[in-house]
C-alpha cells in the first residue's frame, strides 16, 4: 500500500496501538475487518502527504503466457512500488487481492467497492502491469 | 481456446477469481471458473496472478512486525478446569437437559419396577375411589367377607371374595359397575379408615387367555391414594385408602411381596 517499509511499520504499530486502546475501553467496533479498514485509511492518509505522481494514462497490454516468467525476474520491492503508485481504490484492490488472504466478497466489503468496480480495477491493473513488464523486460518477452 | 461467452456478472467474477481454486467459496464463482477453465485467457490470468502472489509472499516483513505474527503464543491459554467447563452456558444447558432426561427415565424405571399384571386397572380404580361418594353405593350392613355370596347370587360374579385379612371389616355400602373395558368391578366401602375394596378380573395373557398371576401383595400409588393388590382365583382384590403405604401396611400380612 505504501511501498515504504518504515511507514508501513509505523502504521502497523499505530493501528495496533489504537486497537489495544479501544479494547481497553471496551470500544471495539462490532464490524468485520474494521482493523484492516482502519489500516487502509491510515495508509491512504500517509500517502497523501507524499509526493504524488502525476496522473497519466498508462499503457495496457493483454496478459501473455510469458507473464509469469517475466514476473519471476522481478524484485518484490519493484512490485510493492508499482502497486503503491497506483491510484486508490485500485491500489487497495490490488494489494488486498494479491495478498490472497481475503476472498472477493471480503475485499468488496473491506474496500467498499462493487463487484463490477473491483473486477474493472483488477483487470485494468493486470493489463497495465503487463504493459509495464513488457516495457521493463522487452527482450524476455520476445524470444 | 477462447473464453466462452459469459454474462457480465460471470466475467466480473472471473476477473476476481481467487488465485487458488481451493479458495473458491461460493457457487457463482465456482460456476464462472468452471466455465472458463479451458480458456487460454483465463489460464494466463491465473498464472499471472499466481506469479504476482509469489512475489508478494517474498516481500520482506520487518522483524519488529514479524514478531507480532510469531507462531509462539504470546500468553499461555487459560487452563482447562472442570469448574470453567461447568460454568459454560452450553454445557450447563446440556447438563440440565441430561439430568431431566435421566430423572424421567429413573422415574419410569421405578414405576415399572412396581408394575404387576392388572396395575393399570388398579390405578384407574384408585382414581375412581378418590371420586366416589358413599351415596352412589347400595347401603349394606354386613361384614365384607359375606359379600361374596351377594356378588355371586345377584351379579353372577364368581370368586369375588374378600381376602380373610379384610373379611371382618364392617361394610357401609357396595356396588357392581363396568369399567371402561366392560369388566365388572365390585366396589365395597368399609367403615375402617374410610377404606374401599375393589374386586376386578385379573389381567390375562392376550394370546393364551391364561390369568397372569403374581404372588403376594403389591402396592400402587395414585393421586394421594394407596392400594394393596393381590390376586386369587383369577380375581384381583385391592384395598385402597387415602394416605401412605404405612397406613395400609398394618393390614397386610407380613409375607407380602
Amino acid at each position: 500500500m505504501l511501498g515504504d517499509p518504515r511507514k508501513a511499520q509505523e502504521i502497523f504499530e499505530t493501528t495496533l496501538r489504537e486497537a489495544a486502546l479501544r479494547a481497553a475501553h471496551g470500544e471495539l467496533p462490532n464490524q468485520r475487518f474494521w482493523i484492516f479498514r482502519d489500516a487502509r485509511w491510515r495508509c491512504l492518509e500517509a500517502s497523501e502527504t507524499d509526493l504524488q505522481a502525476e496522473p497519466l494514462q498508462l499503457e495496457e497490454r493483454d496478459i501473455t503466457s510469458a507473464a509469469s516468467s517475466q514476473i519471476a525476474q522481478l524484485d518484490s520491492t519493484q512490485l510493492a512500488i508499482w502497486i503503491s503508485a497506483a491510484p486508490d481504490p485500485q491500489r487497495t484492490a490490488l494489494a488486498l487481492f494479491y495478498l490472497d488472504e481475503f476472498d472477493y466478497r471480503e475485499i468488496l466489503e473491506l474496500a467498499e467497492l462493487k463487484l463490477s468496480e473491483l473486477s474493472r480495477l483488477l483487470a485494468l491493473g493486470r493489463r497495465q502491469f503487463q504493459a509495464w513488464l513488457d516495457a521493463m523486460l522487452p527482450e524476455k518477452t520476445k524470444v | 481456446m477462447k473464453t466462452p461467452r459469459l454474462s457480465r456478472r460471470k466475467r466480473a467474477l472471473l476477473n476476481c477469481a481467487p488465485i487458488g481454486k481451493e479458495r473458491i467459496r461460493d457457487r457463482s464463482m465456482r460456476s464462472a471458473v468452471f466455465r472458463a477453465s479451458d480458456s487460454n485467457e483465463f489460464a494466463n490470468q491465473q498464472s499471472f496472478d499466481r506469479a504476482l502472489h509469489e512475489l508478494v509472499r517474498i516481500i520482506p516483513i520487518p522483524p519488529a512486525t514479524a514478531e507480532w505474527f510469531s507462531t509462539k503464543d504470546l500468553f499461555s491459554p487459560s487452563k482447562w478446569t472442570w469448574k470453567k467447563t461447568l460454568r459454560n452456558p452450553a454445557v450447563l444447558a446440556v447438563g440440565i437437559a441430561l439430568v431431566v432426561i435421566a430423572g424421567v427415565l429413573v422415574f419410569q424405571f421405578v414405576a415399572r419396577l412396581n408394575d404387576f399384571p392388572g396395575s393399570p386397572t388398579a390405578r384407574k380404580l384408585l382414581t375412581i375411589a378418590g371420586s366416589t361418594r358413599s351415596v352412589v353405593l347400595d347401603p349394606v350392613n354386613a361384614e365384607a367377607g359375606t359379600l361374596s355370596d351377594l356378588f355371586f347370587m345377584k351379579h353372577g360374579l364368581e370368586h369375588y371374595d374378600v381376602p380373610p385379612e379384610f373379611a371382618d371389616f364392617h361394610t357401609i355400602g357396595c356396588r357392581v359397575f363396568e369399567d371402561d373395558q366392560s369388566q365388572r368391578v365390585a366396589q365395597i366401602w368399609v367403615s375402617e379408615k374410610r377404606m374401599q375394596f375393589f374386586l376386578f378380573p385379573a389381567e390375562r395373557d392376550v394370546k393364551s387367555g391364561a390369568v397372569l398371576r403374581f404372588p403376594g401383595w403389591r402396592y400402587i400409588h395414585q393421586e394421594g391414594w394407596i392400594g394393596a393388590v393381590t390376586e386369587r382365583g383369577g380375581v384381583c382384590f385391592m384395598a385402597a385408602l387415602r394416605g401412605r403405604e404405612k397406613d395400609l401396611a398394618a393390614y397386610i400380612p407380613k409375607a407380602k411381596q
